[in-house]
């Protein structure tokens, strides 16, 4: 696990500013920002912090901060790129930024992918809907560096063909001989010309049927799907020990001490967003 | 022999603390709200009651402070820190349990992250506490492994004498040497003895309730219902409580410029938890009960090893419907029997 130290912040609820350099439009309501940091210093401290897993807090002054993962990997430190939903009053006024605009950022924060302890493994990711952008940071990490992992199989489904988010870099998978990638959408969700597979994650997942053996999961998700689809893996004979996942739960501090973000005994700022499912089913469910 | 501070010198020492620049700050009655405020004179102090109704968090952790302004151009924003001025400041007439509660409350703003706005204020406060000889049926430190006495969290110790006469001096720290040393002519040195700490009665096992709270399968036991049943989630036992230390962060001002402000929060509260999506994870009442007193009893002692609870007893004192800590851990321990 990394370090989670000050690194020499002064006042640790300070955020970077950061220049939109980027912005495309993923799916109805849903938008990627690319952002840069204004501050060089600041920019070589989250170079030195980074890892795939870890999230930041964005934001508006005079609206507040919301808290998503950083969508882009640790290979590409020059920019972070996140994926939100416009939801609230935060998501909206991002939502609303153009290139060339200002927005703030805290982090990055918490633990990681232990993508070393991924090497020479086959690698299955399972997305669904709004939860591709953390499993994204953890496939492009991998990607990056393909010569050091096995088979990649990527499933991905969302409600429709609309809702689907990173077109262009499904695109891009679906077009690599190195990757298999399963895309469905749900039953009523397709369109006309929908040439891929309709029907639920866990179902889809069980017909495309990976071997578990010296295979690693990446499980991301709304908590019904993780929850149906953890079966289903489970049906595949992969053991919860390595099957990793994030939790996301309201936060305001980023850094363990507002005190609301815990599941049980366990912080999900300071001691998550990763975890294996072996772990998140040790946690009380009545808390999750 | 021993240091004595007569009652009669009191005027004496603030005045000697605040010509060496020290903030003088105690119990006063404000409001008819006994409460920590800076004060000119000795006479300004209500040190008589059992505990004053706000805690000593108030100077450490106020419920709203600044924590840096903004100011959003085109091409940059600024932002100018609003960081708790660099003065030294003494605390005269604290209670252990009170006292007790900021060093509790110390490994979780440090924990990893400092938080410089506790830390600044934390190094600059000399906590002079005075023991208690006196003590209300809603008392509990005793329940907590501490006394009517401890020295956790203080710089200085009094011990009351008898006849209001004044107190028994003990240094705790260098920081309370060094108060001391400005009113060092003002200190008798005698042998006295001082009256006898207050007796207060163990309420519940504390050791069997960590226990009982440990056990998974209690976590979803039909008690927390029970026990939680007349909580209307007011937040007053989490607001008045020492080591409460939940927040929220909020912008104050228009499109341009404004404020982003560091204000208490509460557990107790609904939204506290609630997603964005509508999903929340402490959905009920009884959820959040449970949450209070799993954080303050098992989740915090296992991180830090501390009690995130000094038994000040203002949860149950002021509750406006008779709940409390106390009955949750006496209902406890009865289960854990």
């Amino acid at each position: 696990m990394t370090d989670n130290t000050q690194n020499g912040q002064e006042n640790i609820y300070r955020p970077a500013i950061m220049n939109v350099v980027g912005k495309r439009d993923e799916a109805p309501g849903v938008k990627t920002l690319r952002l840069e940091f204004q501050d060089p210093v600041e920019h070589e401290r989250f170079r030195q912090t980074y890892r795939t897993g870890m999230f930041g807090l964005y934001g508006i002054f005079g609206e507040g901060e919301s808290t998503f993962c950083v969508a882009s990997p640790e290979t590409r430190k020059e920019y972070i790129e996140c994926t939100f939903r416009q939801s609230g009053r935060v998501t909206s006024s991002l939502a609303s930024a153009e290139v060339g605009d200002l927005v703030t950022y805290r982090g990055p924060y918490g633990n990681r992918f232990p993508i070393e302890e991924f090497y020479g493994k086959n690698l299955l990711f399972i997305a669904g809907g709004i939860a591709l952008p953390p499993t994204r940071s953890v496939i492009w990490s991998c990607l990056d560096q393909r010569d050091k992992f096995g088979r990649v199989t990527i499933v991905y489904g969302a409600r429709t063909v609309a809702d689907l988010v990173y077109k262009h870099e499904l695109e891009e998978w679906q077009n690599r001989s190195d990757i298999e990638l399963v895309l469905t959408v749900d039953p009523g969700g397709e369109s006309p010309d929908w040439q891929h597979r309709v029907g639920f994650v866990p179902s889809v997942l069980e017909e495309a049927a990976p071997s578990p053996d010296n295979c690693v999961a990446v499980l991301c998700g709304p908590p019904v799907m993780i929850k149906f689809t953890l079966i289903s893996l489970g049906k595949l004979g992969f053991n919860e020990e390595h099957v990793y996942t994030t939790l996301e739960n309201r936060m305001k501090c980023g850094v363990g001490k507002c005190g609301r973000c815990n599941v049980g005994s366990v912080y999900i700022c300071k001691e998550g967003p990763v975890f294996t499912a072996a772990e998140v089913a040790r946690m009380p469910a009545g808390d999750l | 022999m021993t240091k004595i501070l007569l009652r009669d010198r009191l005027d004496d020492c603030i005045t000697r603390w605040h010509a060496a620049g020290f903030e003088v700050i105690g119990p006063v009655s404000k409001n008819n709200i006994s409460q920590f405020a800076a004060i000119e004179k000795a006479d300004e102090l209500d040190l008589g009651a059992i505990l004053p109704g706000r805690t000593l968090k108030d100077l450490f952790f106020p419920q709203t402070e600044p924590m840096f302004r903004y100011r959003i151009g085109k091409q940059q924003i600024d932002t100018e820190e609003y960081l708790p001025p660099e003065r030294q400041r003494i605390v005269f007439g604290a209670r252990p349990c009170d006292a007790s509660a900021m060093a509790i409350d110390d490994p979780l703003f440090g924990w990893d992250y400092k938080d410089s706005y506790w830390f600044r204020r934390r190094n600059e406060t000399v906590i002079v506490t005075i023991a208690c000889t006196a003590a209300d049926e809603f008392c509990m430190c005793t329940s907590l492994k501490l006394a009517p006495d401890s020295t956790l969290g203080s710089d200085i110790l009094l011990r009351p004498l008898e006849g209001n006469r004044g107190w028994l001096v003990e240094e705790l720290s260098q920081r309370g040497s060094e108060a001391l040393s400005r009113i060092e002519a003002l200190l008798e040195k005698e042998a006295a003895k001082p009256l006898p700490p207050a007796d207060v009665p163990v309420k519940f096992d504390l050791e069997a309730c960590r226990e009982w709270l440990q056990n998974p399968e209690n976590f979803e036991s039909h008690f927390w219902k029970e026990i939680s049943m007349r909580c209307i989630g007011c937040g007053t036992c989490t607001f008045l409580c020492p080591t409460c230390h939940c927040f929220d962060f909020q912008d104050e001002g228009d499109t341009y410029t404004g404020i982003r402000r560091k204000n208490w929060d509460s557990c107790s509260f609904a939204l506290f938890t609630m997603h964005t999506s509508g999903h929340n994870p402490r959905s009920t009442q009884s959820a959040r009960w449970r949450q209070r007193i799993m954080h303050k009893f098992n989740y915090f002692p296992g991180k830090f090893s501390l009690n995130s609870c000094s038994g000040c007893g203002r949860c149950t004192r002021e509750c406006p419907v008779d709940m409390g800590i106390t009955e949750t851990l006496q209902e406890i321990t009865k289960l854990s029997k």
